[in-house]
């Protein structure tokens, strides 16, 4: 589709926009590879020691792991959860009561450290779930508020009647839903998946009741280790997590297309 | 269609990552240690593997600061974990709040060879097997005359230069301890006169820190010149400002010390006073030591004068410093947060 | 059937909000009523507090001006984004939400160099002569809310751009060849379509805001003090579970309140928003 022309106010308005949001990146990303015992900018000598420093640290890789797999798996049990929410909300918006929609932004409305102990006293205590089952059931939960409102903000704007033409068509409901409705909201699904992923990769909150004996997540390791030390490599984390978004965003290209992102 | 390959890599990513995750480890023995997480590698090193081959059982963390680790052993009702590493001031709310069981001195010899203060520092209750202390730093360049005090702190020339621990740090409460001695009252009882003197110390604070990173951040970036502080925090200060200095008060530091204790509802209690008395003996705390990881409690270290300056070590610091008592402080600390929040909030 | 579909689909969520948020958070707060000071001493304590209520009010400002900021910085963004084709529309998503992968520890560090008395904005405005002492920035409400604003214009991008794209493009340029002029077809075609986003991203951002407590502690300090952080000194400082349930109890109810009031006004302009 070709672009229509943009007032050249507007286009100004969001190149500054990017500028307030990218330029203190490059001050974390200097720190990042600042040789020094703590975080400074203009970096002070060039070294990536604190990137190496990641990799070394046996808790830091462990976590790391932990973390990618309970992002992973809590969003897509989420988006599967969420997605058919949304879709019911708006597809039949009449008949469904109005409290429904407020109910799935409970889980983010509620300050996170009261919803993680309820959580640990829900889930871990009184479910009796193995603690990475809790932690990705608590995460799912977390961030299912992305799943249905992002998704739902998307199917707002579809039009259900190009959905009953390939229903009286006779195509079954989940195909129609697959091959009909989903492509329309895909920009909807992507960005609800982006949000509900980094929420969840970066928690805190949730995660610190519901982590146990044996797992942790990177947040939380990140903390540990800057109760003792103050040096740059939480920025080299910062800086390495951008790397991995580019990272998969070019396989992505590579694989997909980039306009996979959006329609 | 996109949209069914999107689909298909999704459940491919779901698939690979259960697969991963399943894990199987059921030995007969387990440990399971509660503690903070950082400088894991020496842990492991000086202290996990060789009490695995001691025990000949396995060792499992649970890791996050004190607040998280004591809150959700809380609600655990005191189980799932056999040792657990707090703060003293942590600790004391664990044992007011009836998480721990006594420890049995009788299976713990190593007690014997470490400083008094560190044996029963709060009761039948848990050792401390590290020693550390609060006290000033300043910048030797810019502040003249020297610190040599806590009732410099409210020295004029020292306006907009200070930045005090926060409140619910550990060592937030002893200013208000020490603002209790500037005014010549009993912090407790005199709870009003002391938190006058916090306000007169108000000119002085550019802005309180929770964290010893903001804190380094706070000197590094110049905002600061004088700062309460921790001693193991001191490293990375003289990093970012070579003229950090650890002020030498006459009216001396604050003792903190970090302590181990059994949890009541420990499954491995011979286990857990068996690793307890590992990490006092004199082998451990001596590699410990010399690695910089935490400063010696057992008498029996011998370090060298450069090894030694970062800790609280000999008899003659040790003896210098003052305690606090934390069962007091507990109980008066939600009313000091609350009067804390009104001199610093307004 | 239909019925079924529509029960069985939003099912298997609301059993999870309501078996795993809804009971135990209840069962949470239903604590603070039991004092023996009478069900609603904590409540009365807070409210007759001034300085409680200086936080809360606080707090409610600072969310309340980052959503509106939040939503007209993000509307404009993904506005100008979902015109853009399609590789570079990807790279400028993906570019927004790089400032959600920095921990916040960092990222305020990073405002601490930018804000702080010897840091970059007072040294360009000394140098060129604009003023002749630095400003002080840091551990103001500005710095918290310019610190939160960073955080949450992503969000509303993201939010917006996938709505945006929704709206038919035939029907602004139809608007358009009708003689319509910007203007109005911004205020009666594209904003009442946007809506439904609009929603989602203002009550997403205002929730965020108002419950953070990092944030506005590492560039506020205590003079900046927010409802969340109060609700974390009583958790995770004095363990006072009945005094953070009370904090959280009178948060949630205003965030319900503030998110009702604002899907009342999106309905408003689109009576299709949720």
């Amino acid at each position: 589709m070709m672009a229509t022309r943009i007032h050249p106010l507007l286009g100004a308005f969001a190149i500054l926009v990017f500028f307030f949001l990218l330029a203190p990146l490059v001050i974390i990303v200097g720190s990042a590879l600042s040789d020094t015992t703590f975080l400074t900018f203009p970096p002070q000598g060039l070294t990536l020691r604190w990137f190496a420093n990641i990799f070394q640290m046996e808790a830091f890789r462990r976590t790391a792991i932990t973390s990618l797999q309970v992002a992973i798996l809590g969003t897509g049990l989420s988006l599967l959860v969420g997605i058919p929410a949304a879709y019911a909300l708006n597809r039949y918006r009449v008949e469904l009561p109005r409290w429904l929609s407020t109910l799935f932004v409970l889980p983010i409305l509620v300050p996170e450290i009261v919803f993680g102990f309820a959580l640990l006293k829900s889930i871990t205590i009184g479910l009796g779930l193995p603690v990475f089952i809790s932690l990705v059931v608590g995460h799912a939960l977390l961030i299912l508020p992305y799943s249905v409102r992002v998704v739902g903000a998307s199917l707002a704007s579809f039009d259900f009647s190009i959905e009953e033409a390939a229903r009286s068509l006779g195509c079954p409901p989940l195909k129609t839903f697959m091959t009909v409705v989903l492509p329309n909201i895909r920009a909807g699904v992507i960005a609800a998946f982006i949000l509900a992923f980094i929420t969840s990769i970066n928690d805190v909150s949730v995660s610190v009741f519901l982590t146990g004996p044996g797992i942790s997540t990177l947040p939380i390791q990140i903390l540990a280790h800057m109760e003792q030390f103050f040096d740059p490599t939480i920025a080299s984390v910062s800086v390495l997590l951008m790397l991995v978004t580019v990272g998969v965003m070019a396989i992505v290209e590579a694989t997909l297309g980039l306009t996979f992102l959006t329609k | 269609m996109k949209a069914i390959r999107f689909t298909q890599l999704a459940t491919l990513a779901l698939l690979a990552t259960l697969g991963g995750t399943a894990t199987a480890s059921a030995q007969s023995k387990t440990l399971t240690i509660s503690w903070w997480g950082y400088n894991g590698e020496k842990m492991t090193a000086n202290i996990i593997d060789p009490f695995k081959k001691i025990c000949g059982c396995d060792i499992v963390f649970e890791t996050g600061n004190n607040a998280d680790r004591l809150n959700k052993l809380k609600l655990r009702d005191g189980k799932g974990v056999d040792v657990i590493y707090l703060t003293d001031s942590f600790s004391q709310l664990g044992i007011e709040q009836g998480l721990f069981q006594p420890v049995d001195p009788a299976k713990i010899p190593n007690l014997s060879e470490i400083y008094e203060l560190g044996r029963a520092p709060q009761g039948k209750y848990g050792p401390a097997y590290t020693i550390g202390r609060i006290g000033l730093v300043y910048d030797s360049a810019k502040v003249n005359p020297p610190i040599t005090s806590w009732n410099d702190l409210w020295r004029p020339d020292l306006k907009g230069s200070v930045s005090l621990p926060g409140i619910t740090t550990t060592a937030g409460p002893m200013v208000v301890v020490q603002a209790g001695k500037h005014a010549g009252v009993d912090p407790y009882t005199g709870t009003d006169k002391a938190f006058e003197a916090v306000e007169a110390l108000k000119p002085n604070v550019v802005k309180n820190y929770n964290t010893g990173s903001e804190l380094v951040n706070l000197i590094s970036t110049g905002e600061v010149r004088v700062a309460i502080g921790q001693d193991f925090t001191l490293a990375s200060m003289q990093a970012a400002v070579k003229t950090m200095t650890w002020a030498k008060l006459k009216d001396g530091d604050i003792a903190t010390l970090n302590t181990v204790n059994i949890p009541k509802g420990s499954t491995n209690v011979e286990l857990a006073h068996q690793f307890i008395n590992f990490i006092l003996s004199k082998d451990v705390q001596q590699k410990e030591a010399e690695q910089g990881v935490d400063a010696p409690i057992s008498t029996k270290v011998q370090l060298t004068p450069d090894q030694a300056k970062i800790w609280t070590y000999g008899a003659d610091q040790v003896s210098s410093l003052t305690r606090i008592d934390y069962a007091k402080m507990n109980a008066a600390k939600t009313d000091w947060i609350d009067r804390w929040n009104e001199v610093f909030g307004k | 059937m239909n019925k079924l579909a529509r029960w069985g689909l939003t099912m298997p969520a609301t059993i999870a909000v309501v078996l795993l948020l809804v009971i135990p958070v209840l069962l949470t707060i239903a604590t603070t009523f039991g004092e023996a000071a009478g069900p609603f001493s904590t409540y009365t304590a807070f409210f007759k507090s001034g300085f409680r209520m200086a936080v809360l009010y606080r707090t409610l400002q600072v969310a309340l001006i980052t959503t509106g900021i939040a939503l007209v910085v993000g509307f404009i963004t993904a506005y100008v984004i979902a015109q853009m084709p399609g590789r570079l529309k990807s790279i400028m998503i993906v570019a927004a939400v790089f400032p959600l992968l920095t921990g916040v520890v960092v990222r305020s560090f990073a405002w601490l160099i930018i804000l702080g008395k010897n840091g970059i904005i007072n040294n360009v405005l000394m140098s060129v002569g604009l003023i002749g002492e630095p400003l002080s920035m840091l551990y103001t409400q500005g710095s918290v809310i310019v610190a939160m604003v960073y955080l949450f214009v992503p969000l509303m991008i993201l939010t917006l751009v996938g709505v945006l794209e929704g709206i038919p493009r035939d029907l602004i340029e139809a608007a358009a060849s009708l003689g319509a002029r910007p203007i109005p077809t911004f205020l009666q075609v594209i904003l009442p379509l946007a809506a439904p986003g609009l929603i989602v991203g203002a009550v997403l951002v205002f929730t965020g805001s108002f419950t953070s407590y990092a944030t506005p502690q590492l560039l506020g300090g205590e003079k900046q003090m927010m409802m969340g952080t109060f609700l974390y000194q009583r958790a995770m400082v004095t363990f006072d579970w009945v005094g953070a349930s009370t904090i959280a109890a009178i948060m949630v109810v205003i965030t319900i309140g503030v998110v009702l009031i604002m899907s009342r006004m999106a309905r408003r302009l689109n009576p299709m928003a949720v």
